[in-house]
C-alpha cells in the first residue's frame, strides 16, 4: 500500500465509535466552578473580602492535597480535571464567613485525602467529599462552624420573645417570620455561598443551560421539602412561609450544587427522582423535628449512602422490553423493580408521616411533662410557693435580666453565659418568697449546661442560694456528669447571693479544701466545674439586679414568712 | 410539523457537507475482484465455481446455505483465479472467490431485460430478490428475501424505506435519493405489492431537506406512500429506533420488526430490489462515500462489489495528508482499517480517512457517573452498571441489566466525557454471552442425545424382557 500517496504505514485501529464529544470531565467541572461564581461574588460583597481569602485557601488546600497524595502514591496527577477545585469551592461556600482559615483548609485535606483518594480517587467516593468534610468540621469544631455572628436581625419581620442571634431558618423554626426579599437577595447571615437565592439560581440556570445537570434531582428535592413542610410545619399552606423555608438554610445551594454531584447520586432517571424525594423527606424531618434548624448537609450525605440501593431498584426498562409491549405479559423482573421502588417510597413516606404524627401527638404531653419537671425543680428550690411567675409577667424583671445579660457579655468574666429566665415564687397573698434563675453556660465540655438556681432569704433577710438543679447536661459520663452528684452541687447551697455589696463571685479550686468563695472542682472535669460555677455567678448577678429593681419593697415584707417555711 | 424521533441519542458533528454535493461517479476498475462468501448475517455461501472457470457479470458464484443466507454474485466478467481465505474489513480472513476482471463486464444473458411487474406473482418477486443476492445495504447485511417473508403478509401495516442516513459523514443514501429517487419509489411499490395492508413511509432525517423535497415531489400522486421527516439525531436510522419514531411501536433484540407489523429496508436495498425485479439485474454495484478530512476529493462513487478500497481511493485522487485513521463505514459504527487492500462488500457504505484520531487523542479517565450515557442510550440501558458487571466477569449480571439489548451503536462512548470505551466493553461482553449460550446449547443437545440413547436402550431391554417372558 506504499504506492498510495500519504497512506500511513500503520493507521490507528480501535473499536467503534471513532468520534468523541467535545464535552470532557474538565469542562463539566469548570462549568460547575463558573456556576458557583455568582454566589461567591455575592458572598464576598456581603461578608467582605475575607470570604474570598477563605475560598482561595480552601481550593488551594484541596488541589495541593490531591497533588501531594497522587505524587507520593505514584499515581497519575489528575489536578487538571478541576474536580478538586469544585470540592474546594463547595466546601468554602459552606463555611461561615468569619471562620478561621485553617478550619476549611483542614476540611479540604480531609475531603480530598480521606473521603476521595482513600476510596480510589475521582468517581469512587461514596459521599460528597465537600459535604463529608463539612460534617467532619461541624462535629470537630462545633462552635466556629455554627457561629454566624448574628447581631441585628433586620430581616426578621415578626419579633419572637427570647430569640436572638438566630439564622433565618432557626428564626422560622422558633415561630418567627422573615423577609422573603432579604432571603432572595441574600441580606441574611449564613455560610459564604448559601445566602443569595438569586445568585444561586443564576448559577443553576447556567448549569442547566450547559446541560451539566438535569432538573430531576433539584426539583424533586425542593418540591418534597415544600410538601413536607406544608404538611408538618403546623403553619398550613401559607405560601409566603413555605417560600421562606425553601429559600433559607442553604436548600437552594444544596439542591442545585451538592445533591446534583455526579459521583454520589444515582445514574438512573427514576432513581434521581427517588433520591430527590428521599433527601427532601430527610431535610424536612431534620428541619422540623430535629435538634437543629439545618438539615440539608446531613440529608444529602444520607442520600449519598442510600444511592446504590436506589440505583439498584430503579434500572429502567430496556427499549422494547416489559412495559413497552402492551399486549404481552409484563416481565416479572420489571414488575419486581417497580414494586420495590413503590415500596421504598411508601416506607419512606409512611415513616415520615408516622414520625411527624408521633411528634404532633406527643408535642403537648411532652411540653406538659417538661413543664411539670420544671415545676418540680422550682418546688425543690423554693418550696411551697403558691405561684411561680415567669419574668415575662414583670417588665421590670425582664429588663433587669436583659441588662444583666448585656453586662455579662460585655464583661466576659464568666465567659459565654446567658440568663434565660428569672422566676418569682410568691405565696397565696402574692408576697415574694424567693427567686429561681434559669441560666445556660455555653462553655461546658460538650456544649451547653442549663441549670436553675434557687434563692430564698434567711432569717436575717439575706438572700441565700437554696441549691441548683440541672435542666440540660450532656457531659462525659464519670467525669463531667459528676456535677449532678451532691458532693459537687451541694457546695452551692447556702452561699449568699451578695458579698461585700456586690454579687457573690465564686471561683473553682482544685485544692480540695474550698474557702467561702470557692468551689471544689470535680476531679478530672475542671471545665464542667467552671461552667456550673460561672452559671451560678451569672445567676447571682441576675438575682441581685432583680432585687435592686422595684421588687425590693415587696420582698422585705415577705421575708420573715418565707424564712419560716424554709426552716421547717 | 415537528420531526418524529425516539428518546435518547446524540448529536455528533455531521460532516456531510464534505461530500453531499458530489454526484455519484461510476468507477469501473480493472484488476482483481474478491468476493467473500460471508458478506451477510447468517450461514456463509458455498462457492459454486472452480478455479479456472470463466464467469460473467451477474453469474452466481456462491450458493446460499440454509434459510438465513444469501447468494454471492460476480460483478465482473473474467476468470476465477483463486478460491481461498482472503482478508476482509473486520481483519479476519473469509473464504473468498477471487476473479480477475477481463474489463468487458459481459453480462449473463437476460440481464437487464425489463419485466412487467403486473405479470409477477408474490412468489416471483421474492424469488427474484433471493436470486439477486440482495442483503440489507445499511450495514448489518440481513438477507432481504427473509425480511420479505413474514409469517403473515396481512399483518404488516408499515413498510419503511430507511433514508435517514444518521451516520455522520455518509452521503451515499442522500445522493441515491436525489439521483435514483424513481427507482427507490419503484422498489418501495414492489414491496407494497407483497403487503396489501401496508403503508409506505420514506423516512429521511431533516438535515436533508433537498432529499425530502425531491422524494415528496415524486410521491405526490401516491396515496399509499408518504415521506416522513425525522429529527437529525444519531442513531435515528437504527431499525428499532426508526420503527419507534415512525410508528410509536417498540421491538427488542428478540423480536423482528414484523412482530409489530413493520418492515424496514434501506433505500439502497429498495433500489436493488427494483433492479432485481423489474430490470432482472442482480446486486453487483454499490454506491459508497469516500470522505473525511484526509481525502483529496470527497466523493460518492458507484463501484462494483469485490473491488479493493485501495484502488477506489486511488481512483478518486488519494489522500491529501497522513491519515491517522481509516474507517470502513461511518465513524460511529464503522470498522477501523489497518490495511486498505480489502474488498467492498454488499453492506459497505463508506471509506472515511481522518487526519486525527479522536480516540487516540482522548485518553480514558475515571468514570464520574455523570449519567450522560444513561440519558443518551437509545436502548434505555445503564452503561456504567453494565461495565461494572462486564469487567468483573459477571455475565449473568450483564444479561440482567439487559446487556444483550445493546446494539453497539456507540452513542454511550461518543457522549462519555471521561472517554471510557463503553461500547468496546459491551461488544466483548456480548460476544462472551453469546459464546456461553452456544456452549450451553451444545451441552444440552449432547445431554438430550445421551438421554435419548439411554431411554432407547432401556426400552429395548424392556421389550426383550417381555419377549422372554412370553
Amino acid at each position: 500500500m506504499n504506492n498510495i500517496e500519504f497512506v500511513p504505514e500503520k493507521p490507528h485501529v480501535s473499536s467503534s465509535p471513532h468520534l468523541r464529544t467535545e464535552v470532557t470531565t474538565r469542562r463539566l467541572m469548570t462549568d460547575v466552578c463558573i456556576a458557583m461564581l455568582p454566589a461567591l461574588l455575592w458572598g464576598v460583597y456581603h461578608f467582605g473580602i475575607y470570604s474570598l481569602f477563605v475560598t482561595a485557601a480552601t481550593v488551594i488546600a484541596c488541589v495541593l492535597s490531591e497533588y501531594a497524595f497522587e505524587y507520593f502514591m505514584g499515581k497519575p496527577i489528575t489536578i487538571k480535571d478541576m474536580s478538586a477545585v469544585v470540592t474546594g469551592m463547595i466546601l468554602a461556600l459552606n463555611m461561615p464567613p468569619e471562620i478561621p482559615v485553617w478550619i476549611p483548609m483542614l476540611g479540604g485535606v480531609f475531603a480530598i485525602i480521606v473521603v476521595k483518594q482513600l476510596y480510589g480517587g475521582l468517581g469512587q467516593n461514596f459521599m460528597n467529599p465537600a459535604l463529608a468534610a463539612r460534617c467532619f468540621l461541624l462535629i470537630s469544631f462545633a462552635k466556629p462552624m455554627t457561629d454566624f455572628s448574628v447581631e441585628a436581625m433586620p430581616w426578621a419581620t415578626k419579633v419572637v420573645d427570647g430569640v436572638s442571634g438566630a439564622t433565618p431558618l432557626a428564626y422560622l423554626k422558633a415561630g418567627g417570620e422573615v423577609d422573603l426579599a432579604s432571603l432572595l437577595i441574600g441580606n441574611i447571615p449564613g455560610t459564604i455561598g448559601e445566602v443569595s437565592v438569586i445568585a444561586l439560581l443564576i448559577g443553576a440556570a447556567y448549569l442547566v443551560f450547559r446541560k451539566v445537570i438535569s432538573l430531576r434531582i433539584p426539583l424533586s428535592y425542593i418540591l418534597t421539602v415544600l410538601v413536607f413542610t406544608a404538611l408538618f410545619s403546623g403553619r398550613g399552606l401559607d405560601p409566603y412561609y413555605l417560600l421562606c423555608e425553601i429559600c433559607a438554610g442553604g436548600l437552594i445551594f444544596g439542591a442545585f450544587f451538592m445533591a446534583t454531584d455526579y459521583v454520589t447520586g444515582p445514574l438512573t432517571p427514576n432513581g434521581q427522582i427517588v433520591y430527590g424525594i428521599v433527601m427532601g423527606i430527610l431535610t424536612g424531618l431534620f428541619r422540623l423535628f430535629g435538634g437543629s434548624a439545618e438539615g440539608v448537609s446531613y440529608a444529602i450525605i444520607l442520600g449519598n449512602v442510600l444511592c446504590p440501593l436506589i440505583e439498584k431498584y430503579t434500572v429502567p426498562t430496556a427499549f422494547g422490553k416489559g412495559k413497552y409491549q402492551k399486549n404481552k405479559n409484563k416481565s416479572a423482573e420489571s414488575k419486581l423493580n417497580r414494586m420495590v421502588v413503590v415500596k421504598t417510597f411508601v416506607i419512606t413516606l409512611v415513616s415520615g408521616v408516622l414520625l411527624g404524627g408521633v411528634y404532633v401527638l406527643t408535642k403537648e404531653p411532652i411540653e406538659a411533662a417538661n413543664q411539670a419537671a420544671l415545676y418540680a425543680a422550682y418546688e425543690e428550690l423554693v418550696p411551697r410557693a403558691s405561684e411561680y411567675k415567669d419574668m415575662s409577667e414583670n417588665e421590670a424583671l425582664a429588663e433587669a435580666v436583659a441588662n444583666t445579660n448585656a453586662l455579662l457579655s460585655a464583661d466576659g468574666t464568666y465567659g459565654d453565659v446567658t440568663v434565660n429566665n428569672l422566676v418569682t415564687a410568691t405565696d397565696e397573698s402574692g408576697n415574694v418568697m424567693g427567686y429561681i434563675v434559669d441560666v445556660t453556660d455555653h462553655e461546658a465540655y460538650d456544649g451547653d449546661i442549663e441549670i436553675t438556681v434557687g434563692y430564698m432569704p434567711d432569717e436575717s433577710g439575706e438572700l441565700k442560694n437554696t441549691g441548683i438543679s440541672f435542666l440540660t447536661i450532656t457531659e462525659t459520663a464519670g467525669l463531667g456528669m459528676k456535677a449532678q452528684n451532691p458532693e459537687f452541687k451541694d457546695q452551692f447551697t447556702g452561699k449568699p447571693a451578695m458579698a461585700d455589696n456586690a454579687p457573690l463571685s465564686l471561683t473553682v479550686t482544685k485544692s480540695g479544701n474550698a474557702g467561702d468563695t470557692e468551689i471544689n472542682a470535680i476531679s478530672g472535669a475542671t471545665v464542667t466545674s467552671k461552667a456550673v460555677t460561672n452559671a451560678v455567678n451569672a445567676a447571682n448577678t441576675a438575682v441581685n439586679a432583680a432585687v435592686s429593681s422595684d421588687m425590693s419593697a415587696t420582698f422585705t415584707a415577705a421575708s420573715s414568712e418565707a424564712s419560716e417555711g424554709g426552716n421547717e | 410539523m415537528s420531526s418524529a424521533t425516539f428518546k435518547g441519542g446524540a448529536h455528533p458533528y455531521e460532516g456531510k457537507s464534505l461530500s453531499e454535493d458530489s454526484e455519484i461517479k461510476v468507477l469501473d476498475l480493472p484488476g482483481e475482484y474478491v468476493f467473500s462468501m460471508s458478506q451477510h448475517i447468517g450461514a456463509p455461501a458455498n462457492p459454486c465455481v472452480k478455479v479456472g472457470d470463466t464467469v460473467l457479470a451477474g453469474q452466481r458464484i456462491g450458493e446460499a446455505q440454509g434459510f438465513i443466507s444469501a447468494d454471492v454474485i460476480s460483478s465482473v466478467s473474467g476468470t476465477v483465479k483463486k478460491i481461498e481465505p482472503r482478508m476482509q474489513v473486520g481483519g479476519q480472513p473469509q473464504m473468498s472467490v477471487v476473479i480477475e476482471s477481463d474489463g468487458k463486464y459481459e453480462k449473463l444473458s437476460g440481464t437487464g431485460k425489463k419485466r412487467d411487474l403486473d405479470s409477477l406473482s408474490k412468489d416471483d418477486i421474492r424469488k427474484a430478490v433471493k436470486d439477486a443476492g440482495i442483503t440489507g445495504m445499511g450495514g448489518a447485511g440481513f438477507p432481504t428475501y427473509v425480511k420479505l417473508m413474514p409469517k403473515n403478509d396481512e399483518a404488516i401495516d408499515y413498510f419503511i424505506a430507511n433514508g435517514s442516513e444518521c451516520e455522520p459523514f455518509l452521503t451515499s443514501d442522500y445522493r441515491l435519493m436525489l439521483e435514483e429517487g424513481e427507482k427507490l419509489l419503484g422498489g418501495l411499490k414492489i414491496c407494497l405489492k407483497l403487503f396489501p395492508n401496508a403503508k409506505g413511509i420514506i423516512a429521511i432525517e431533516d438535515n436533508k431537506p433537498k432529499a425530502i423535497e425531491h422524494m415528496s415531489k415524486l410521491c405526490a400522486g401516491e396515496s399509499n406512500i408518504e415521506v416522513r421527516a425525522l429529527k437529525t439525531k444519531y442513531p435515528e436510522g437504527g431499525e428499532r429506533q426508526l420503527i419507534n419514531a415512525v410508528t410509536g411501536r417498540y421491538i427488542n433484540s428478540s423480536m423482528l420488526p414484523a412482530d409489530v407489523g413493520a418492515i424496514v429496508d434501506n433505500v439502497a436495498t429498495l433500489i436493488a430490489i427494483y433492479d432485481a425485479v423489474v430490470l432482472n439485474t442482480p446486486l453487483m454495484e454499490k454506491v459508497i462515500t469516500i470522505t473525511g478530512d484526509a481525502v483529496k476529493t470527497p466523493s460518492n462513487v458507484k463501484v462494483r462489489i469485490g473491488a479493493s478500497y485501495k484502488d477506489i481511493l486511488l481512483a478518486v485522487g488519494g489522500l491529501k495528508g497522513e491519515a491517522k485513521k481509516l474507517i470502513c463505514g461511518g465513524p460511529m459504527m464503522g470498522q477501523a482499517l489497518f490495511d486498505l487492500d480489502v474488498p467492498v462488500t454488499k453492506p459497505s457504505s463508506a471509506l472515511c480517512a481522518f487526519l486525527h484520531d479522536e480516540v487516540e487523542e482522548n485518553p480514558t479517565t475515571p468514570c464520574i457517573r455523570c449519567a450522560r450515557c444513561v440519558s443518551a442510550c437509545p436502548e434505555f440501558l445503564v452503561p456504567p452498571l453494565m461495565v461494572k458487571a462486564a469487567t468483573h466477569g459477571d455475565l449473568e449480571g450483564f444479561e440482567k441489566l439487559n446487556g444483550m439489548e445493546c446494539m453497539e451503536c456507540g452513542t454511550c462512548s461518543y457522549v462519555c466525557p471521561a472517554r471510557r470505551p463503553l461500547t468496546q466493553i459491551f461488544k466483548q461482553a456480548r460476544k462472551m454471552v453469546m459464546n456461553k449460550r452456544r456452549v450451553e446449547a451444545a451441552e444440552k443437545r449432547q445431554r438430550d442425545e445421551l438421554e435419548r440413547i439411554a431411554a432407547e436402550a432401556a426400552e429395548a431391554a424392556r421389550a426383550a424382557a417381555l419377549e422372554k417372558l412370553k
